[in-house]
């Protein structure tokens, strides 16, 4: 009797706070949809109509399309750049023993360990000293080594649990067969490791894709979609920036369930062959 | 190509694999921490920086009862944050981890999609919710409750709620994780003495996942001491904390020196929180047979 009262009560715990955490991450989100549908220019209740108006003044702004461009070419070559490093650093920390590795590892892994804020203002100390010996400003190649800075301990901490799951014999075997480290690499470790990179990938990118710290501190006049929308909050806003929201919502959920779908078949076809 | 003993030829190849991340790093993250530390021991004249070594910008820090104020006031909302992280983190964890197989992918991508959405947006829809005429007081009305206190936005429970908001997917990541490595026979083991579900819960699974909980604790602890966007949209930049006022020394003041070593003091706290966390592994690790 007192076992089922246990069992029960710890059924409404668990589960209420899963449904309650749920509802907890989605407010802002759904709030932000509802209110780019609103009709009238004020971001308060009530609503009165419904409109798509929005949307369409959206996509003729072109401060918006200028904003979004900057997003794309940040998000695109921070998560290249950071997902190959981190291979690099993912296959030393998890396949070799070499002097220096506690060093190794505190420094691949440091800026994860670091507020992202004091991130972004050491390294913009750093480039305004560069910068009086070098010359140059603050702009969307600044932005992006910032960004490097921080997303490759995420990239090499995801394929490193991958590679630490993998048998050193498969490729045992290959080396035996005559192939030689590079054929090795490319046709048995790289796809063995495939989900694990699709993983940082994706994870990367939409990092970048979100970061405001790293952007508003390191872009010099430059503007991201997160640095915009910000601007925007400060200057009393319309439902243009709910609608921005929205639409990058739409993108970044596309790509995490396409993500997912291509990431699980590749562990099936791993799991069969 | 094995993990013993190193040839020349596979010297290389730890060489091609390690170099990169060393040099990204080293160039664009340890010059950074060591100019940042430079330039705490310079000092300003008009609101230049003035490359002389001296310690008055550190006099300046430890003699301000301002700034440490503001020092306090950011640990304490840090240590709050972390415990209500671990708080909602570990329930949530604990389901997706032993309950909820059919749901558990759907799940997962619902909490990293809104983990991966970016930050100002989020904070921004929470400003519209918790509005006076937002969203929450709307359906409050509509069920005939009273509207939220004044309270409820632009205020440090709002920075909170946003800090917690922001930081919560990390507890939920690695508790997550610690908990789905335990042996279920240990449980089962526990049931067969005869143990509760409570009593085995306090007394097997909380125990062994108190790793995850620890890594998920300092990890959030070290980042919330970074926090701006939150006190500055939801808490209406009326209590600021370390973040918004290292932020304000370069930016409205201009006094890099003195933004650098708030800088390095926050640093010291994220670094001694880790090294302390580290050394209770350890001690662990030595405890256990």
């Amino acid at each position: 009797m007192l076992d089922k009262l246990e069992s029960r009560a710890a059924s409404i715990i668990l589960y209420g706070s899963i449904i309650a955490s749920l509802i907890f991450f989605y407010v802002p989100i759904v709030t932000l949809v509802v209110f780019s549908l609103k009709e009238g220019r004020y971001l308060s209740m009530p609503i009165e109509g419904w409109t798509f108006d929005w949307y369409r003044e959206l996509f003729n702004n072109r401060d918006i399309g200028a904003a979004l461009q900057n997003s794309a070419i940040v998000a695109t070559s921070a998560m290249l750049a950071s997902t190959l490093i981190g291979l690099g650093a993912a296959l030393a920390w998890v396949r070799y023993r070499f002097r220096g590795k506690t060093l190794f590892q505190a420094i691949a892994i440091g800026p994860l360990l670091f507020p992202q804020l004091l991130l972004a203002v050491i390294i913009l100390f750093w480039f305004t000293v560069l910068s009086s010996w070098l010359g140059f400003s603050n702009g969307i190649p600044t932005a992006i080594i910032g960004h490097v800075v921080y997303l490759t301990p995420f990239a090499t901490i995801i394929i490193a649990v991958q590679a630490a799951g993998l048998d050193p014999t498969i490729e045992q075997a290959a080396q035996d067969c005559g192939a030689n480290n590079w054929q090795v690499f490319y046709e048995v470790t790289l796809p063995l490791l495939w989900p694990g990179i699709f993983s940082a990938l994706t994870f990367s990118f939409l990092l970048s894709w979100g970061n405001f710290y790293l952007t508003y501190s390191l872009a010099g006049g430059e503007r991201t979609l997160p640095t915009f929308v910000f601007s925007g909050i400060a200057m009393g806003s319309t439902p243009i920036y709910p609608a921005l929201a929205s639409v990058t919502f739409a993108i970044g959920l596309c790509l995490l369930v396409v993500a997912d779908m291509i990431r699980r078949r590749a562990a099936a076809r791993l799991k069969m062959g | 190509m094995n993990a013993s003993g190193p040839s020349s030829a596979s010297r290389s190849i730890v060489a091609l694999n390690a170099l990169p991340v060393i040099v990204l790093q080293a160039l664009f993250f340890i010059a950074p921490l060591v100019i940042t530390v430079a330039l705490s021991f310079q000092e300003t004249r008009s609101f230049m920086l003035d490359w002389t070594w001296s310690l008055k910008t550190w006099t300046d820090v430890f003699s301000r009862g301002y700034y440490w104020t503001i020092m306090l006031r950011t640990l304490i909302m840090a240590a709050l944050t972390v415990a209500l992280c671990i708080l909602i983190g570990f329930p949530v964890a604990y389901v997706l981890a032993t309950r909820l197989k059919r749901w558990e992918n759907h799940i997962t991508i619902l909490i990293v999609f809104a983990f991966l959405t970016d930050n100002v947006l989020k904070i921004f829809g929470w400003v519209l919710f918790l509005d006076r005429s937002g969203v929450a007081n709307a359906v409050l009305h509509w069920i005939g409750l009273p509207s939220l206190p004044g309270w409820a936005l632009f205020s440090p429970q709002a920075t909170l709620l946003g800090m917690v908001y922001n930081y919560l997917c990390f507890t939920i990541f690695t508790i997550y994780l610690s908990v789905s490595m335990i042996d279920r026979d240990v449980i089962r083991a526990a049931y067969d003495c005869g143990a509760g579900k409570f009593r085995t819960f306090w007394e097997v699974t909380l125990p062994l996942s108190r790793n995850g909980i620890m890594a998920g604790g300092v990890l959030v602890f070290v980042l919330s001491l970074g926090s701006f966007l939150e006190s500055k949209v939801l808490g209406g930049g009326k209590s600021p904390m370390a973040a918004e006022l290292i932020r304000q020394t370069f930016e409205t003041r201009i006094n890099w020196p003195l933004g650098s070593a708030l800088t390095v003091v926050v640093m010291v706290i994220a670094i001694v929180t880790i090294l302390l966390f580290l050394r209770l592994i350890d001690l662990r690790k030595k405890d256990a047979p």
